[in-house]
């Protein structure tokens, strides 16, 4: 899951906080309020994230900041402004927000964004329970094989066996080898007394 | 979430935010703050509310990183405060960490074996710690505080050699809490696991942050330095 963040950025008190309550109240998500568009130099390095700022329509954000923020992101401006008149988007901004928007407006504006951004990202996590194959490179990482070893033992290729240990720590999120070991253990793939439970690397 | 700067009251800051308590506590600041403002109460205490500030920012916000005008102060200040964490993870958080699961492995009556394997997986990851904060204390802050003073380099000394990476207790403490969640047989007191498990979740984010202020703060003082004198002899 791609995380997301939100920044609202106004002089106004009274518009950061009730914008940030609007949003709160539908979506789980990291609103960060900030009063100065110089504030946001601090998160400069955030990166592989859903960014969506909402901010006073007609500030600019810090050039650098704003490119670092693009290139590492799904980045998404979004002006907020209290003139009533239909101009459509402004340039510089990826959408519009106005002050009267009603609650709907500005839930729908949230899930347009949502969506556009999870269409460009290619949802490629595998859920589900563990191949046979997978229990086989379990337990021989547990018997503390190399990869290397563990190609040769199991007759696959090395590249194989790598592409075997990234599905079962996505699949378990288990990363270091004495959690797979003690996973190994916990599922009987393997029985304590294979190992030495004190040398748990 | 905000970000806290000098005329916010102290008090705000702990009612936004109640994991700062233990780390306010570091700089020994204690609860009835009444009406006082960060910069009053750190006038008080004597500590440096851009210091203050930097460390309680980076702990509140997941992302946020001060920027270069906020790390003007001393490293020395930061490898004090440093160390007194260090120091309240040995001497507070770990003991009261296997107190937890001692009173949990105690509630265990039968099939306990893979409780029993959680326990040694924990003592891995203690270890492992262990290794890392000693290394810390003796080893990367003297070089820090002895280049900071002599403002010399020594040749093979690198503050990028010296680190440790913090992934591998990161994940080691991930890893157990995942599988004390998803794989453990409820054979033991639901109510003494939670709690085991609550204080477990704490200090994974306690020490997250910690290591990001160690890598994004301290390392990123001390590589200017380095710079800084490579320059110098350059010339
Ligand atoms: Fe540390
Ligand atoms: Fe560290």
């Amino acid at each position: 899951m791609m995380e997301e963040n939100v920044f609202i950025l106004h002089p106004s008190e009274i518009i950061r906080k009730g914008l940030a309550l609007i949003l709160q109240e539908y979506f789980k998500m990291e609103i960060t309020q900030l009063s100065s568009i110089n504030d946001l130099n601090s998160f400069a390095a955030i990166s592989n994230n859903l960014i969506i700022v909402i901010i006073q329509k007609g500030l600019v954000l810090p050039e650098e900041t704003e490119e670092r923020l693009r290139k590492n992101n799904q980045f998404n401006m979004v002006s907020l402004s209290a003139s009533t008149d239909m101009e459509g988007v402004t340039e510089g901004y990826d959408y519009d927000l106005n002050v009267l928007a009603s609650n709907l407006e500005i839930q729908k504006l949230i899930q347009v964004i949502r969506k556009s951004a999870s269409k460009s990202k290619a949802a490629t996590v595998e859920n589900g329970d563990l191949t046979q194959r997978e229990k086989d490179v379990i337990r021989q990482i547990a018997l503390g094989l190399s990869n290397k070893e563990m190609a040769d033992k199991l007759n696959i290729s090395i590249h194989t066996v790598i592409s075997h240990r990234k599905n079962i720590t996505e699949k378990l999120n288990i990363k270091s080898i004495s959690g797979l070991t003690v996973y190994a253990i916990m599922n009987n793939l393997l029985d304590i007394s294979d190992i030495n439970p004190e040398e748990l690397i | 979430m905000k970000i806290f700067d000098k005329e916010n009251k102290i008090s705000s800051l702990v009612s936004t935010n109640s994991n700062l308590l233990p780390v306010i506590n570091r700089f020994g600041i204690q609860l009835g703050f009444k009406e006082k403002t960060i910069a009053e109460i750190c006038a008080e205490k004597n500590v440096n509310p851009d210091f203050f500030l930097a460390i309680v920012n980076t702990y509140t916000n997941e992302n946020y990183f001060p920027e270069e005008e906020l790390l003007e102060f001393s490293p020395l200040l930061l490898i004090d405060y440093l160390k007194t964490t260090h120091k309240y993870y040995n001497e507070y958080v770990l003991p009261k960490i296997e107190r937890l699961l001692d009173a949990v492995m105690k509630t265990c009556r039968e099939n306990c074996s893979s409780l029993k394997m959680i326990s040694t997986f924990y003592q891995k990851f203690k270890v492992e710690l262990h290794i890392h904060l000693t290394q810390e204390d003796e080893k990367v802050f003297p070089y820090i505080i002895d280049l900071y003073h002599n403002r010399r380099l020594t040749e093979g000394k690198t503050i990028g050699a010296y680190e440790d990476e913090h992934t591998s207790v990161e994940e080691k403490l991930s890893d157990l809490k995942n599988l004390a969640i998803k794989y453990l047989e409820p054979t033991y007191d639901s109510n003494a696991m939670n709690e085991f498990l609550q204080t477990l979740f704490q200090f994974e984010k306690d020490l997250y942050d910690h290591a990001r202020i160690e890598d994004l703060i301290l390392v990123k003082q001390v590589m200017r330095i380095e710079e800084s004198l490579k320059t110098n002899a350059a010339r």
